[in-house]
């Protein structure tokens, strides 16, 4: 039998809320797969499609972004920035052909631990069923 | 509540847990004596009637044993000195789960033997196996449900809180807690009744909701309890992860038990 | 008595929510020591409990949290959680407090907060925090947030089975804490009790407690929240079905003489309709009506919540009081009996809210009695219109609802000016209590490579049950530049501390990483033990692998390890690439500029005074005093004339004040902490340099265009009529009063806030000068929240009559052969109302001041859509902008009454302290800097940031002001040419983490 897929995820979380919303996720127990991998930022604002590529570029299978809600942006308006860049980039990344199930951006608060958990389990469950990414994947030369 | 009326043919299953040091040396001495008593009856030793654990009952039940006997030596005599009072305490809260699993409690049945007392073996082996005779088979046609009703009372023997109170019991009432405080039996045993009926309708809404999601209203009709209540614990396994939303039915939301691989 | 004694320079502040917070925080900042005195386990009062915040739906805890944990971990705050005032001693200045410290039977100092014991206590307790409506253990914290993380035995629950201490690796648990007292020295106190909800069993006709499906507002909110017991589903309590339709009836223990609650809670009808919006956002197709007497929408930007409630949400609003309600015991709906235009009608709901009231919290009478302040009929402290934060007790003050109901943003902004009342008592103690900063030598490590030290935490078994903690230090040994690795049972612990800085020095280690919590909350601790060590604190590394791994994937221990491993190997990739930080210093102008002579600059300038910092004042007309000098009359007992003119002397009198009359702001430039200001004043000219910028221009008067006004001097303004009872030139017989005259849609979309009280104040005057004139107020709703409802009442009882008119049917005013004619149509009456008056006076609106546009351009500050100055935070920062150092107050942030202006101004004052008092300004740590090199100069980042940190310099390259920067990064996502950097978090950095989380990163 073949192993079954385990899809590596890089998630993107601003201080202040989704962060603290993945925190609070841990304390209320909530459950979901381990395939994420949380890198911290200070603002949503702060995370460049540079990240983004990268992260597939080195083999992420999904990349989940989240930041507060608008409105609630710790630095009044960082999340609006990366509202409008990330909106781009994913029509971007749909156009060179990557599956925009891997590509999520999501609003949690830092009291919505059980949305984040959801959120989590979602972003696995269909990166899962597209199996690994290979779109944007770097060939390594030594192959 | 199972029905009664004797089979005549009913041969039943019992099981004795008995003591190392008394019941089950009472046990030898019967047979030593060559004291006739039914042949039903088969013995587990165990060092200790401390040692018997309720799900071990509750296990035995749900597997087709008839009935259960725990013997231990007469009070004082113990060879681990409070083991046999620690047994009396955990069955008779066993006996409130057996009764909570809609079985007749008489099935259970806590003796003193000691290791001179093989008559005395021989005597309540006979009884007892008149009583469940009289009983009937625990296990007719509603197979599956006592089944099932078993596997949620030994569910709640699992909750560590409940064997955190059980075991503490004779501790809390006879020596003081940690504040030096002995409490009432009777605040004890309130408690211990209040959390017996909490966990037991929490195990039996995971039952219910584990082969198909329900809603609250449908759990509640189901067992015969007002849905506020149920809704309440259904919120509180919510909580701990044991039932999850599954999804929404007009204006009822349902919820599936969770299963965890462990 | 301590008589004599000499000044202490601390303060006590009693009462540990939004409004105790915000007091200790700015205190501490400014150079106080303070004692927070908290009733209950943790700190946030209500405000932690809430789901979301009106109007700006911003969630609560989101917006709180950081203030818990600044509170928390302040070193000039101690926290006195669980514990009461048992007696005062002393005088202002020097005042010495018993407390009463009731057992935690949980160490403080020992407990980590990690939650195992609450797992694993048998006890299910009635749980207060979730309104009753989950269960929690008998060891419990209120909320996963709370501060201190310091869980507490409920001793009434507990039954003392011994498991939590079994369970405790920390050894954490006390069961014999006993009763303690302990003695304070303060030289101020400030009461910040909040209130207490009315608890609505008392209304029996509402069937509270004996249908089910019967809530309080409360409940409701806990039912909103996604920590809530639903998770955030609105869910009806009978069954647990979602509600299609949910009524909402207001005034439940307020404007009720019945329950003895005359008075006005004036937050509810705003939370109602919040709490309506929330759950019809949460929960698709359902249906919100709302009962009420008057909507009193009337706080900044309220008014527009409340038309999109009704446009937007489509909620529905039924102006009655429901009689009685009633539940059909098959379904358990609940059938609300009410009138409406006469008619007696009935309506089936799925549930009803009922919105409390807001009570006086209930200890206030004995702690009243303790400290010997006066309380009000009403249980509140009492206080004065022209002394809002000040108790009966000189020494002694009061903010938030305590003192009246309130919303959040007047009590932060209450709770400031509070806390600028009781420092400037004490302002000659200044930075003498306070917690003094250690220098430690850094060691220099940019010339060495990377040696890095990984401590791995078991957090007793929430790490160590779950995650091979071992196993993952084995594996970090194997990495690049890792020098030494070890594991703790907790890293967070003292002896851990010092462990660390024993390894530091024993491996000659560089950089520091604990593998172990979060850092949101650990963080600073490990940071200063890493700077103690003798490092940058910045060269520190944290990997969550508690609340981001075992906690989360507690049945898959396999899984979790490898998780683990990833986690620190990110760690280590960030780690080896972290610089040491040295954060900016700037010297502070110590004075402050103030622009605005009315009621709050003055309040404001003479607050700066006491606090013994120099103020400038600058006022645009010839005379101080702004829009009080044209009023006569207070609805209290006080004579604003008298109030006026003995503040207007303090200031001519303070020679740390200097006032510049008719002058004009020709330009300023800098930023906080230095700003050079050109002036112009009686045709002279002078320059100023000053460290903060205080905005306290107040607002206008609209002239009205409709009513005929102006075309008969029998029509006039409140102003106006005020001038005229005062000169006692008229004897009117007839009068009406014309509401909402401007406000509400018309000329602007907002509530003026003050009219409503304004035209009772002026009929109760005319009444007391006029005993047989007839008065008429037509009005839209009677927006005299608070205690001024009281005011309402009286005003009906002598026979003030107040006649509703609809939005969409004006009253209509003509002046026909020199006689005034005034109809009205109130909407349950069929005929039209026909008055013939001998005054009209019309109850115009408060506008923004044209100049505000001007004068926002010149500080960089915005202004909201109705032309008010737009704060930096609705809710927690009333009178800040978001620029540093620039601050509001008074009607110039919105219409405000007197008292409400002076709370500003005061808080403003409290505010701009936690600046002047410093030695120097710090900036950030990890903040944003330029490569000018790369630089293009295409401004893109200026326009980014929402600081204003962004300038240019000479060369025409983007330059950061670091102590503007704030540090979000925004600027460094979004500069097309990579020359900007946020430290900390530099590209090369997260790049390095990226690749780092799918391999092993090559040095």
């Amino acid at each position: 039998m073949l192993p079954t897929f385990e899809p590596k995820i890089l998630a993107f979380l601003c201080n202040w809320c989704s962060y603290a919303g993945a925190d609070l996720a841990g304390v209320s127990r909530f459950q979901y797969p381990p395939n994420v991998r949380i890198v911290r930022v200070m603002c949503s604002g702060r995370i460049s499609p540079r990240f983004v590529l990268k992260s597939f570029q080195e083999g992420a299978d999904g990349v989940l972004i989240a930041g507060c809600h608008p409105g609630d942006c710790h630095y009044s308006k960082g999340n609006y920035y990366t509202r409008r860049r990330l909106t781009v980039l994913g029509k971007l990344l749909e156009h060179v052909g990557l599956d925009p199930r891997r590509f999520k951006v999501k609003w949690i608060s830092a009291s919505e631990g059980g949305k984040f958990a959801d959120v989590v389990k979602e972003i696995t469950e269909d990166v899962k069923k597209l199996g690994p990414q290979n779109s944007l994947k770097r060939v390594d030369e030594n192959e | 509540m199972e029905g009664g009326g004797i089979l005549p043919d009913f041969e039943p299953k019992i099981l004795a847990f008995a003591c190392n040091w008394c019941s089950y040396a009472g046990a030898d001495l019967a047979g030593v004596s060559r004291i006739q008593y039914p042949p039903n009856m088969s013995i587990i030793r165990v060092m200790c009637s401390g040692r018997v654990d309720p799900i071990f009952i509750l296990d035995a039940l749900k597997k087709g044993v008839d009935g259960v006997m725990v013997l231990g030596c007469h009070p004082g005599d113990c060879h681990y000195i409070s083991g046999n009072l620690m047994a009396e305490r955990k069955m008779r809260w066993t006996k409130e789960l057996i009764e909570k699993a809609g079985c007749d409690p008489r099935r259970l049945k806590l003796e003193w033997i000691s290791a001179s007392e093989g008559e005395r073996f021989a005597n309540t082996a006979r009884e007892f196996t008149e009583q469940i005779k009289e009983l009937g088979p625990l296990q007719k046609e509603d197979k599956e449900k006592i089944s099932a009703e078993l596997k949620a009372a030994s569910k709640v023997v699992d909750e560590s809180r409940v064997r955190v109170l059980m075991g503490k019991e004779r501790e809390l009432v006879e020596e003081g807690n940690v504040y030096g405080d002995k409490a009432a039996q009777k605040d004890f045993d309130a408690l211990m009744k209040g959390i017996l009926d909490d966990e037991h309708t929490r195990e039996k809404i995971l039952l219910a909701a584990k082969a198909e999601p329900l809603s609250i209203k449908e759990i509640s009709k189901r067992m015969g309890m007002p849905s506020q209540e149920i809704g309440r614990h259904v919120m509180w396994l919510r909580h701990k992860g044991k039932i999850a939303l599954h999804g929404i039915e007009g204006r009822s939301p349902l919820y599936k038990t969770v299963e965890v691989e462990v | 008595m301590k008589s004599g004694q000499e000044k202490v320079g601390a303060v006590l502040v009693v009462g540990g929510g939004i409004a105790g917070m915000q007091s200790s925080l700015d205190l501490a900042e400014s150079g106080f020591k303070v004692y927070l005195l908290e009733r209950s386990p943790c700190i946030g009062g209500v405000m932690a409990q809430l789901d979301k915040t009106f109007p700006t739906n911003d969630c609560a805890m989101c917006i709180m949290a950081p203030k818990l944990v600044a509170t928390g971990r302040h070193p000039n705050i101690e926290l006195i959680t669980n514990s009461e005032i048992e007696k005062l001693e002393g005088e202002p200045g020097s005042f010495e407090v018993t407390l009463a410290k009731h057992p935690r039977r949980v160490s403080s100092e020992k407990c980590t907060g990690c939650g195992i014991c609450a797992q694993e206590c048998p006890v299910e307790a009635i749980n207060e925090f979730n309104e009753g409506l989950l269960p929690r253990s008998a060891v419990h914290i209120d909320y996963p947030q709370a501060v201190p993380l310091t869980f507490i035995i409920d001793k009434t629950v507990c039954i003392g089975c011994g498991i939590c201490e079994k369970m405790c690796k920390a050894n954490a648990i006390e069961y014999d804490q006993a009763e303690e007292q302990q003695k304070i020295d303060v030289g101020s106190i400030i009461l910040a009790l909040g209130f207490d909800e009315f608890n609505p069993e008392i209304k029996k006709e509402y069937g509270y407690g004996i249908y089910p499906n019967v809530v309080s507002s409360i409940e409701f909110e806990r039912l909103l929240s996604a920590i809530g017991p639903t998770g955030g589903m609105v869910l009806r309590p009978s069954d647990y079905d979602i509600p299609k339709k949910i009524a909402f009836i207001q005034c439940v223990g307020s404007r009720d003489e019945q329950c003895d609650k005359s008075y006005c809670s004036a937050v509810s009808c705003m939370y109602s309709i919040k709490e309506a919006i929330i759950a019809k956002e949460h929960t698709e197709g359902l249906d919100c009506h709302i009962f009420y007497m008057d909507i009193r929408t009337f706080g900044k930007e309220f008014e527009d919540y409340y038309n999109r409630a009704q446009e937007e949400y489509k909620i529905g609003f039924t102006r009655s009081r429901p009689a009685s309600l009633r539940e059909d015991p098959e379904t358990k709906n609940v059938i609300i009996s009410y009138v409406e235009n006469g008619e007696p009608k009935e309506e089936e709901f799925d549930m009803v809210v009922l919105s409390v009231g807001i009570d006086a919290p209930k200890d206030a009478i004995t702690l009243s009695e303790r400290l010997g302040i006066d309380l009000n009929k009403h249980n509140f402290v009492s206080t004065k219109k022209f002394s809002p934060l000040s108790t009966s007790r000189e020494g002694i003050f009061v903010c938030g609802a305590f003192s009246s109901p309130k919303d959040i943003p007047d009590t932060v902004a209450q709770a400031s000016g509070a806390a600028s009342k009781a420092s400037s008592i004490i302002s000659s103690e200044r930075g003498k209590l306070v917690a003094k900063r250690e220098i430690i030598p850094e060691k220099d490590v940019r010339l060495e490579g990377a040696r890095i030290g990984v401590f791995v935490c078991h957090c007793g078994i929430n790490i160590g049950g779950v995650v091979r903690v071992p196993e993952v230090v084995e594996y970090a040994r194997t990495l690049p530049n890792v020098a030494y690795a070890e594991h703790n049972l907790y890293t967070c612990s003292q002896d851990t501390q010092e462990r660390i800085k024993e390894k530091v020095k024993e491996h000659d280690l560089n950089r520091v990483i604990v593998a172990s919590c979060t850092p949101r909350t650990h963080e600073p601790l490990f940071q200063s033990t890493t700077s103690e060590a003798g490092l940058n604190p910045y060269l520190f590394e944290m990997a969550n692998i508690r609340d981001q791994c075992s906690w989360v994937h507690m049945h898959e221990p396999d899984s979790a390890t490898e998780k683990a491993k990833d986690l620190v190997r990110m760690a280590v990739a960030k780690a080896r690439l972290l610089e040491p930080l040295k954060k900016a210093t700037l010297d502070v102008k110590r004075n402050a500029l103030v622009i605005g002579g009315g009621i709050s600059g003055m309040t404001a300038a003479l607050g700066f005074a006491d606090q013994g910092y120099k103020a400038y004042l600058i006022e645009k007309t010839s005379e101080l005093g702004g829009k009080v000098r044209h009023l006569h009359y207070a609805v209290t007992e006080e004579n604003p004339q008298d109030e006026l003119f003995a503040l207007i002397k303090k200031i001519e009198n303070n020679e740390n004040i200097e006032v510049f009359k008719d002058a004009e702001l020709l330009s300023i430039e800098g930023y906080v902490g230095n700003y050079k200001t050109k002036i112009s004043y009686e045709n002279l000219e002078k320059e100023i340099d000053h460290g903060v910028v205080v905005v306290a221009t107040g607002a206008l008067e609209y002239e009205p265009t409709e009513y005929s006004y102006g075309e008969d001097r029998r029509l006039v303004t409140q102003l106006e009529l005020e001038k005229l009872l005062a000169e006692e030139k008229i004897n009117p017989k007839n009068v009406v009063m014309i509401q909402c005259v401007g406000s509400r849609g018309e000329s602007v979309s907002y509530c003026s806030r003050i009219c409503c009280t304004t035209a009772i104040k002026n009929a109760l005057q005319i009444k007391d000068q006029h005993t047989d004139a007839k008065i008429y107020i037509l009005y839209r709703d009677i927006r005299t929240y608070g205690f001024m409802e009281d005011y309402y009442q009286k005003a009906a009882e002598e026979g003030v009559v107040f006649v509703r008119y609809d939005v969409d049917s004006k009253p209509k005013v003509e002046i026909t052969e020199g006689n005034l004619k005034v109809s009205v149509k109130e909407p349950n009456i069929d005929e039209e109302l026909r008055l013939d008056p001998d005054l009209v006076v019309l109850s115009v609106a408060a506008i923004p001041d044209p100049n505000n546009e001007e004068l926002s351009k010149s500080l960089k500050v915005p202004l909201s859509k109705d032309g008010f100055f737009l704060e930096a935070h609705m809710k927690l920062r009333p009178v800040d902008f978001a620029t540093e150092g620039v601050f509001l107050c008074g009607s110039a942030h919105s219409p405000k009454f007197i008292d409400e202006s002076i709370s500003q101004a005061e808080a403003v004052v409290s505010r701009a302290c936690t600046i002047l008092s410093k030695d120097y300004l710090e900036a950030e740590g990890v903040i944003s800097i330029v490569n000018s090199d790369i630089c293009s100069g295409c401004e893109t980042c200026i326009l980014v940031c929402p600081f204003d940190a962004i300038d240019k310099d000479d060369k025409k390259k983007a330059k950061v002001n670091e102590l503007l920067c704030k540090g979000c990064g925004a600027c460094v996502a979004a500069c097309r040419a990579g020359a900007i950097q946020q430290r900390c978090f530099t590209d090369e950095q997260i790049l390095s983490v990226i690749r780092s989380a799918f391999q092993e990163v090559e040095v």
